[in-house]
């Protein structure tokens, strides 16, 4: 596996530019800032150029954020066009944007284990669930000690705490095992718990339902606890919404204000797991996959490391579980703990790049785009089909067999069937993923080289 | 009531419940019965297992289409059985109709698995085991969603049991049998017999053919096996459609099952059993998937009579234990009970 060649973080940066090949980087013109060996001269230039560098090494972060912040009013817009019925069929709505992001951030948390340091964690629902399920019951006041009135900032904190404590203890005991038998020790574990909490009836009267929280609970409100000008409500029917937000006529309903609330978390998380991969921590990480005899024989204690790594992402899938449980308000034992949760992150990971924490988003993203086209609801293609072609041609045949049947069988709802088609074709042609092929291509991680290689692209052009 | 409390109230008086719980269980009608169910559930879980016991054993690949497979063979042996079997066919003519579905879905999902073999798994023998399971994951997706498409243009539900195959079964298996003060279903001791043939002739297959000399020379040691002139690429490929014809038979098995019947969440219910209950006998040796099933089927019935009984107010305690009991072994003794080792080399 080669997508290793990550370049260093800023902050593990200073001890290794002697060893950067200047040939890399001859396309880059931030690296020129760096070169001077002499830098040290002078402090403030420092600190200066280090901030220069460290905000142009995000402007692929930033033009990623700016499109993502811009898809909620444009996706209003283009409905409203002529031709909305059309980009609504293709667009995903952005009720389904906020699933993007939490399952995003659980797909991220995944593919931080298991592409960093090759473990796969096929048990990886149990913390998603714990997350989701701490949401839901301290909401309906069934957890001892938690107030049903706990802030929902409070909850997030409080389920990635508890999903952290328990990576460590399943961690603990399968981190002696490698390959499938790791796969197979947290895969049993979560299903230890999903059949417990399948059971449980301290959750609700049916617990293979899962629970609800009713109408009497506010929206759940992520900002700063306590003060509620700095917060919003998010949730599907009962979040915040604006009318005429700062005398500006734009309208924010409670699906766009859940996308931001719950994109600012996720953001915050993704950064904040983007800072670890980068730094020391992180190359010892890939080190474990790579070579992880190697890693030992240099004298890092691996067992330590991938301990840490997996509690680390155990907080943040629970965190996603939290945000889902939050928006949705409703948990039930196959949305969370199933293994075919597990599967929803896998299937982002290697689509989007197994080892390029940012790809697994996009995988997502790539899977609801699909299942939103493919879709039943009323914005899917074969509810479009069958209201907007004409009659005729719908009762035509096809190799004996109306249209119509065709595309009741082939499109509406089957989702899944192409996502597993498209699935076995990245891990048979495209194993490094969407992120994981373009990284190859320019040779190091987009937010460092993609500025450059657009610019190079256009002064070629000239 | 949750399934803890009940625990906490036995710790303050143990003593008499323990009392009683030692006295119910001792009778002898508890005892047989347990013993009957527990063999059935073993008949049924070796079943399962059998096929991935041997492809995992030769080729370290853990098949996760394994319980797809199975999923299959219910819906190919149900389609057979309601096809063939009206109204008026006698019991033994039924049976002997299971018996040549069970052969026929043999012969089709041998033919399917060596081409699943050849085609997608062959390319990425070389890359890291977990593209293998990222693989036949895919499998998983592909022919669980296809199957679902076929189940509803045939107009049935996906999500819940054949009813017409269920029916299919003779009358004589589908009544209640009483052995020593037990009853029981005629259908699990016909499992059992089913389960110890399967077992019999898959022994057989291992220690009087050639391919399951192959398969137990390349379980030892694939790259010596290779030097001694075995063509272990085709041995691989025979090996991995003999397994998923095995699983497809178990999946003829379930069927008839009410406690099973064919739907597609099958696919999962059997993936996992089969899982278990490999990993707990161990890489590499069909005696110990045979022993590792036995168990479970034991703690099975066991946890199953605890719940019954009322003495354990928990109804997904034998799931629990079984998933406790695969987590226990890979903590105590990761290789399983009857593996070595590095067998084979993975």
């Amino acid at each position: 596996m080669a997508i290793s060649d990550d370049r260093q973080s800023p902050d593990a940066r200073s001890g290794d530019v002697t060893e950067r090949p200047p040939a890399e980087e001859g396309e880059d013109p931030t690296s020129d800032v760096e070169r001077g060996g002499e830098a040290s001269a002078d402090d403030a230039a420092t600190a200066e150029r280090s901030l220069r560098r460290t905000l142009s090494e995000h402007r692929v972060h930033a033009a990623v954020v700016v499109a993502m912040g811009l898809y909620p009013p444009l996706y209003q817009l283009l409905i409203s066009t002529p031709l909305g019925a059309e980009f609504a069929v293709v667009l995903p709505p952005v009720r389904t944007m906020v699933a993007v992001l939490y399952v995003g951030l659980f797909a991220m948390s995944f593919d931080f284990i298991s592409g960093y340091t090759g473990y796969l964690s096929f048990g990886h629902s149990l913390f998603y669930g714990t997350g989701a399920y701490l949401v839901v019951l301290a909401a309906t006041g069934k957890l001892p000690g938690l107030s049903a009135g706990t802030p929902f900032m409070g909850l997030l904190l409080l389920g990635g705490i508890l999903a952290a404590l328990i990576a460590l203890l399943v961690g603990t005991v399968s981190f002696r095992l490698t390959g499938v038998y790791f796969a197979m020790i947290t895969l049993g574990f979560a299903e230890v718990a999903h059949v417990f909490i399948r059971n449980w009836d301290h959750v609700s009267p049916s617990p293979q339902d899962g629970a609800n929280i009713g109408g009497d609970v506010g929206a759940f409100q992520i900002g700063v606890p306590g003060v509620d000008t700095l917060s919003v409500g998010i949730g599907r029917l009962v979040g915040d919404s604006y009318e005429n937000l700062f005398g500006t006529g734009i309208e924010f309903n409670e699906a766009m204000v859940s996308f931001y609330a719950v994109g600012a978390v996720v953001l915050v998380s993704y950064f904040a797991m983007q800072r670890i991969v980068h730094s020391p921590f992180g190359r010892v990480m890939i080190a474990i996959r790579e070579n992880e005899e190697r890693a030992r024989a240099i004298g890092y204690d691996t067992y330590r490391f991938k301990l840490v790594a997996f509690a680390i992402s155990g907080f943040f899938a629970a965190v996603a579980g939290a945000l889902f449980a939050g928006f949705r308000r409703s948990v039930g034992p196959s949305s969370t703990f199933d293994l075919f949760v597990t599967a929803d992150a896998l299937l982002a990971a290697i689509i989007g790049g197994f080892g390029t924490l940012a790809g697994a988003l996009y995988g997502h993203l790539f899977h609801e785009f699909l299942g939103g086209i493919l879709s039943t609801e009323s914005h899917g293609l074969s509810r479009y089909l069958r209201e907007n072609l004409p009659p005729d041609l719908l009762n035509a045949e096809v190799a004996g067999v109306p249209l119509l049947d065709v595309v009741n069988v082939l499109i509406d709802g089957r989702a899944e069937l192409y996502l597993g088609l498209v699935f076995v074709l990245f891990v048979l042609y495209v194993p490094k993923g969407i992120l994981g092929t373009i990284r190859d291509r320019i040779g190091g991680t987009a937010a460092e080289h993609l500025p450059g290689h657009v610019r190079k692209y256009f002064r070629d052009r000239r | 009531m949750t399934g803890i409390e009940p625990a906490l109230l036995a710790a303050g008086d143990a003593g008499p419940v323990v009392a009683s719980l030692l006295s119910d269980l001792l009778d002898v009608g508890t005892l047989v019965g347990i013993v009957l169910g527990a063999l059935s559930k073993a008949a049924l879980y070796v079943l399962i297992a059998a096929g991935l016991s041997l492809i995992f054993g030769l080729m370290g690949v853990l098949n996760f289409a394994h319980g797809s497979f199975t999923m299959l063979g219910a819906y190919l042996g149900g389609a057979v059985m309601v096809v063939l079997v009206s109204s008026g066919t006698g019991p033994y003519a039924r049976i002997a109709l299971f018996f040549l579905a069970m052969a026929a879905v043999f012969g089709v999902m041998t033919a399917f698995g060596s081409a699943v073999e050849k085609r997608l798994i062959r390319p990425i023998y070389d890359r890291q085991p977990l593209f293998q399971i990222l693989l036949t994951f895919g499998v998983v997706l592909v022919l669980d969603e296809l199957v679902r498409i076929v189940v509803e243009v045939r107009g049935m539900q996906p999500r819940s049991d054949w009813q017409e195959a269920l029916g299919t079964a003779p009358g004589f298996l589908q009544n209640t049998i009483t052995v020593a003060g037990s009853t029981t279903r005629g259908l699990y001791m016909f499992e059992v017999l089913i389960g110890a043939m399967v077992v019999a002739v898959t022994w057989g297959f291992l220690t009087r053919t050639r391919y399951g000399l192959y398969i137990r020379a390349g379980s030892e040691d694939s790259e010596m096996a290779q030097a001694l002139g075995i063509d272990i690429r085709k041995a691989f490929s025979v090996v991995f459609g003999v397994g998923s014809g095995l699983a497809a038979v178990a999946g003829v098995m379930l069927m008839w099952d009410p406690r099973f019947g064919a739907s597609v969440p099958l696919s999962t219910d059997a993936l996992l059993i089969a899982f278990v209950v490999v990993i707990i006998g161990g890489l590499g040796t069909f005696r110990g998937t045979v022993v590792a099933g036995l168990l479970v089927g034991l703690f099975d019935a066991v946890t199953t009579w605890l719940f019954h009984s009322a003495y354990v107010d928990f109804a997904g305690l034998p799931e629990m234990v079984m998933f406790l009991a695969l987590v226990l072994v890979l903590i105590v003794k990761p290789q399983g009970l009857f593996g070595v080792e590095e067998v084979g080399g993975h």
